[in-house]
């Protein structure tokens, strides 16, 4: 049993289903495939988020502050008192890391899915003919139209305007990315601590290092990563867990917007 | 939170890896194209184009001098008549190489997308599919005569045919077009079940005959498109089929090799062979050849019978190609995923030389 065999290949099936489904267009199939794994995913998403603001709390509380500065001195005093805190309260330090970490092989699988669907080359069609459970009868949909508005969805976009290429999907993916990380990204009382200054970070980096991958891949996996953004900020909004303010220049997060809300 | 955040980055770092590494796998994969003229077979060999002496198996030269792993070669490439070896590669180029030396004469950059198949080339003209929808006509000297004034419906990955009225060629998307061969205008198209990926080919009596992705080996009417005939196959069709003016003969997914009579009076007949067959055959005079994906080289006599196994290392997936030389026919197999890149087997099977590039 194969990774391959285990998911990719069932991730991949479930897509051509959708794209037979729809008539042949495997745009608008990316976009609904990646809609119901985020659909199926949500409860993990959403006992990700239940931690994360557990957690942010837990970091904003007067009472963690006050240990902090009463064993600074102290490293292995401060985590005992830091875990005996958690087993208090009941948090799980690692309970909004686990989802993710279930998420993540599902994210690759998804991506991969797209990725074999499209068989741009002969090596990967020959690949997706295989991968096809004969009984659903899809050999026949195989190569794909990968025709998607003004796309080639196996190509890297470009529009050209005045002989000039430009990577609308790519600047899309880079924006959509950097607006669910900002909106979601949770507060913190002290902008100088080490998560927040991660956090910083993470809502700088993702959208360029989403948009390169838009920029030099597949355009199918830009219309994954745009649907995937989109579904993500509907499902913090759906949770009211978007901190829109967050998106005004100047306008600093309200600190504990995430707890206020809740 | 601390652990939250290494975790955090853990996983982008994670996420650009598998990210990078499976989209870059995507840029060349596909098998090697084998041509030969009486003194060198060429192999379009991934990244490069080689160059091998027929009577040694030793390397007479590659191009490019050094290897970019942009430009994979994989299309078969094809000898003009005035001296020209005409590759074509992944990096959207298309590119003409002196076959006595591999030195580059020319180049064609105007392509939007990969060249998947190979060229057809005539007196006058270079007829060149590429995935972009497009066939390009080009002259001898690499000029564009013209593009076709249609796009196709999907990708052109088979290497078209001509009458010298009409160009024929199949797409992904399932239809088989002829264009005219001195404008490209559309003569006709025709609707088939399932994407066409190999090449046509033409038979007597003004017929055309195309294997599908849909399991059916499909006659149309060069004259109008119109379908006259169609044979079913067990599974999928990957190559185009070959003709000696008897049989029309195609192999398929679950290794049955087919002979299908080009006139009522013949008898067809079918092989089971051990694995896909996905290289069209060779026709040399009363010989079939095939290979299949499990590594053998199938000799079998025109009539079906005396079919007698070669087991090559490697997978077989490339169209074998037929070599004349003072010391006999030589039957060029390049596999995949073997140690060897070129194989040569005289006509009784027996292997004359191999060909491993050095590194």
């Amino acid at each position: 049993m194969t990774w391959d065999t285990i998911i990719v290949n069932p991730f991949t099936n479930l897509l051509l289903l959708i794209y037979k489904m729809i008539g042949g267009n495997f745009g608008i199939a990316i976009i609904l495939f990646t809609i119901l794994i985020r659909l199926i995913t949500h409860p993990l998403m959403a006992s990700q988020i239940k931690s994360s603001t557990k957690m942010t709390e837990f970091q904003q509380s007067k009472q963690w502050q006050d240990i902090q500065k009463k064993y600074k001195d102290d490293k292995e005093k401060l985590a005992q008192e830091q875990m005996s805190l958690y087993k208090e309260l009941g948090i799980s330090p690692f309970a909004s890391c686990l989802p993710s970490l279930v998420q993540i092989p599902i994210i690759f699988a998804l991506y991969q899915s797209i990725m074999r669907s499209l068989a741009a080359t002969p090596a990967q069609l020959l690949i997706l003919t295989r991968a096809i459970y004969p009984f659903l009868h899809l050999g026949d949909l195989a190569p794909l139209n990968s025709k998607f508005l003004w796309m080639n969805l196996g190509q890297p976009e470009r529009v050209y305007m005045f002989g000039i290429g430009i990577p609308v999907l790519a600047i899309i993916v880079a924006i959509t990315t950097y607006v669910q990380s900002k909106v979601t990204m949770p507060a913190s009382a002290n902008p100088n601590d080490q998560g927040a200054m991660m956090n910083k970070m993470m809502v700088l980096y993702m959208p360029l290092l989403l948009g390169y991958f838009a920029l030099t891949f597949a355009s199918g996996l830009s219309v994954y990563f745009i649907a995937g953004n989109l579904v993500g900020i509907a499902q913090y909004a759906l949770l009211g867990k978007v901190n829109w303010r967050a998106l005004i220049p100047g306008q600093k997060p309200a600190t504990n917007a995430l707890a206020r809300k809740k | 939170m601390k652990t939250k955040y290494i975790f955090l980055i853990g996983v982008l770092l994670i996420l650009g890896t598998v990210l990078s590494g499976c989209a870059s796998g995507l840029t060349a994969s596909s098998w090697p194209g084998v041509t030969a003229d009486a003194n060198n077979a060429y192999i379009a060999g991934g990244p490069y184009v080689y160059a091998v002496n027929l009577q040694t198996g030793a390397e007479a030269w590659r191009y490019p001098a050094k290897a970019a792993t942009s430009t994979p070669f994989y299309a078969t490439p094809v000898l003009t008549p005035d001296g020209q070896l005409i590759v074509s590669s992944f990096d959207h180029k298309l590119y003409s190489l002196d076959p006595k030396t591999g030195a580059e004469k020319w180049r064609f950059e105007q392509a939007k997308d990969r060249w998947i198949g190979g060229a057809l080339v005539t007196n006058d003209t270079i007829y060149a599919p590429n995935a972009d929808y497009n066939l390009y006509a080009l002259t001898l000297a690499g000029a564009l005569k013209w593009v076709s004034p249609f796009q196709a419906d999907q990708a052109i990955w088979g290497s078209p045919v001509t009458d010298g009225t009409n160009v024929y060629f199949g797409t992904l998307g399932r239809h088989v077009y002829a264009v005219n061969v001195q404008t490209g205008k559309q003569a006709w198209v025709q609707t088939v079940t399932g994407a066409v990926i190999g090449s046509p080919v033409l038979g007597t009596n003004n017929t055309l005959y195309v294997g599908s992705y849909g399991g059916v080996l499909v006659s149309l009417n060069t004259n109008n498109g119109e379908i006259l005939k169609q044979e079913k196959t067990s599974s999928w069709i990957w190559s185009g089929p070959a003709q000696d003016g008897t049989n029309v003969y195609v192999g398929d997914a679950s290794g049955m090799f087919y002979a299908f009579p080009m006139t009522g009076s013949g008898q067809p007949w079918t092989q089971q062979l051990n694995g896909a067959i996905v290289g069209s055959p060779l026709v040399s005079g009363t010989t079939i050849v095939a290979g299949t994906e499990t590594g053998n080289i199938y000799f079998m006599e025109n009539t079906g019978k005396n079919v007698r196994p070669v087991a090559v290392a490697g997978k077989i997936y490339a169209t074998p190609a037929l070599a004349t030389t003072p010391a006999g026919t030589l039957i060029l197999v390049a596999p995949t995923s073997g140690n060897n890149l070129l194989v040569a087997l005289g006509l009784n099977g027996a292997t004359q030389w191999s060909f491993t590039p050095a590194k």
